[in-house]
């Protein structure tokens, strides 16, 4: 090697070899100082490189095929760490390439290089480890927000459960079998959370109702009628303007959930898809578990019958698309269905 | 003496250099130095009446600047997954490396280690993410590299599905 190259070898921090056989290596640079205690008792002219630095074990493969096609670009080997003898770690790269009809394995001391790279990525971790721990806070403090949400929202449902006929364990219910059809939707994860918590609030607007129309008996007069119907705006209005999804969503449902899919429900007279596919559900599943529960004024009515009015009420007042989703999801509403079956604790636990 | 190839894998700052440097030398320290590239330590360790070599590969956490090269693995005799527990994000991290390990480099003995075992009132690893670890067929051992618990049992614990898996 001319004295130019063996210059900047030298400069590099950088041995060249000459492959001898499968296995041994020939130096052909001059010995750098770093080198010398690795190489130890190995010969300059015949040195195992493989039992001299077991990192290039993973390497030796690559290099193989890469000097098989007689490539003049370098492969590198990846950077590995040695120690040296004063315990420094030195880190070292290798790369093949083919030179003048020999195949070549560049040994580089990275030196100040690797140091700064060091340097670099131990800034960039620790900035990710920062991130990830407050990522960590921002997502254990939104889960307590949650649960105080749903707590606010439960406890809101509980009054009108004080006034009307209908059950703890019905709004509770009304809320599991929302999520599992908006999960059977492909809903994201905090709408399928959100409706599970504003469908049980659909007749809130029901604690704005006179108790001699909410709670009379026999049927209604038009005039009475007519002021029940108001539930619906009333309940809206509890929740709307909150800037909070879960309250938004609910005071949809609240305002749509007696919407018909013919157009011919109230309060607005929506048609099909302009009812907001929350208010849908809602319809659906409140129906639904109306008719297959037995309440002071009403026997229970057995599934089937239940489904096959359910059926002819689809296209009228019911989403037909749902309702088909609703179908295909009765295992799931069944096992809701006897599972939350009493007044208890609302808290739903997840 | 048997010569066995041991990686330690896993995402960054979970440990996987402390653990070695617990198992080889004893010693650990709080400072987070992170590692670029790879180290290869030697450790000689006795089990039954078997003697071995093992040359145990520190291998740099994977984050989104680095990745794990398959050509580490050519030769390996088994792996030591390391999860970080208070960081759940590792367990994800852990979860993808053993499956591109399993794609490259077959059924191997593998010990998936829960690092930090000194900070368990940290730890995150909700009880359906622990199960499905213990369902992927390999030992889960508890491991502080800063008091030593269970360093020596995980090593232990990857030579014996080895000696298992030969009879």
């Amino acid at each position: 090697m001319d004295k130019l190259l063996a210059s900047i070898c030298c400069s590099l921090n950088m041995a060249v070899f000459s492959q001898k056989n499968a296995t041994h290596f020939h130096l052909v640079s001059d010995i750098p100082e770093w080198l010398v205690f690795f190489l130890g008792h190995s010969s300059a002219e015949h040195c195992s490189l493989s039992h001299t630095f077991p990192y290039l074990t993973c390497f030796m493969d690559d290099a193989e095929a890469h000097w098989q096609t007689q490539q003049t670009t370098p492969l590198a080997s990846g950077v590995w760490i040695e120690t040296d003898e004063l315990g420094n770690e030195v880190a070292l790269e290798a790369s093949a390439l083919w030179v003048n009809g020999e195949a070549i394995l560049l040994l580089q001391n990275l030196g100040e290089k690797y140091r700064k790279e060091v340097s670099h990525l131990q800034q960039l971790r620790e900035g990710l480890l920062t991130q990830e721990k407050l990522e960590n806070e921002v997502q254990k403090r939104t889960l307590k927000i949650k649960q105080r949400e749903e707590e606010i929202a439960i406890k809101l449902v509980s009054l009108t459960s004080y006034r009307d006929e209908e059950t703890g364990a019905h709004v509770k219910r009304i809320g599991l079998y929302a999520a599992a059809m908006g999960k059977a939707l492909g809903w994201e994860a905090q709408q399928i959370d959100d409706i599970r918590i504003a469908a049980p609030m659909h007749d809130i607007g029901k604690i704005g109702i006179p108790d001699r129309i909410l709670l009379k008996k026999g049927k209604l007069t038009e005039n009475e009628f007519a002021i029940m119907k108001r539930h619906t705006e009333i309940g809206a209005k509890m929740l709307q303007d909150s800037n909070i999804p879960v309250l938004d969503m609910a005071a949809d449902i609240a305002l749509c959930h007696h919407e018909k899919w013919d157009g011919s429900g109230y309060p607005r007279g929506l048609v099909g898809e302009e009812i907001p596919e929350s208010a849908r559900i809602t319809a659906i599943v409140d129906i639904y578990d109306a008719l297959v529960h037995e309440r002071v004024y009403k026997k229970a009515m057995c599934e089937q019958e239940a489904l096959t009015l359910m059926e002819s009420m689809t296209s009228s007042h019911l989403d037909p698309e749902l309702f088909k989703v609703f179908v295909g999801l009765l295992p799931v509403m069944r096992r809701i269905r006897l599972e939350v079956n009493e007044i208890g604790d609302l808290l739903v636990s997840y | 003496m048997i010569q066995q190839k041991i990686c330690l894998l896993g995402s960054f700052s979970v440990g996987k250099t402390s653990l070695i440097r617990r198992y080889v030398d004893s010693l650990f320290s709080e400072k987070y130095l992170t590692t670029v590239g790879v180290k290869i330590d030697k450790k000689y360790q006795k089990v039954d009446d078997k003697e071995y070599t093992l040359m145990l590969w520190d291998i740099a956490g994977e984050d989104d600047f680095t990745s794990i090269r398959t050509a580490y693995l050519r030769g390996m005799a088994g792996y030591i997954i390391v999860i970080d527990p208070t960081r759940p994000h590792s367990y994800d991290t852990a979860l993808s490396i053993h499956d591109m390990v399993k794609s490259n480099a077959g059924a191997l003995p593998a010990v998936f280690a829960l690092n930090k075992a000194d900070l368990k009132q940290s730890w995150q690893l909700d009880p359906p993410r622990y199960q499905h670890l213990h369902q992927l067929g390999h030992p889960v051992v508890e491991t502080s590299a800063k008091q030593g618990q269970g360093v020596d049992d995980m090593f232990l614990q990857l030579l014996q599905q080895r000696e298992n898996s030969h009879g």
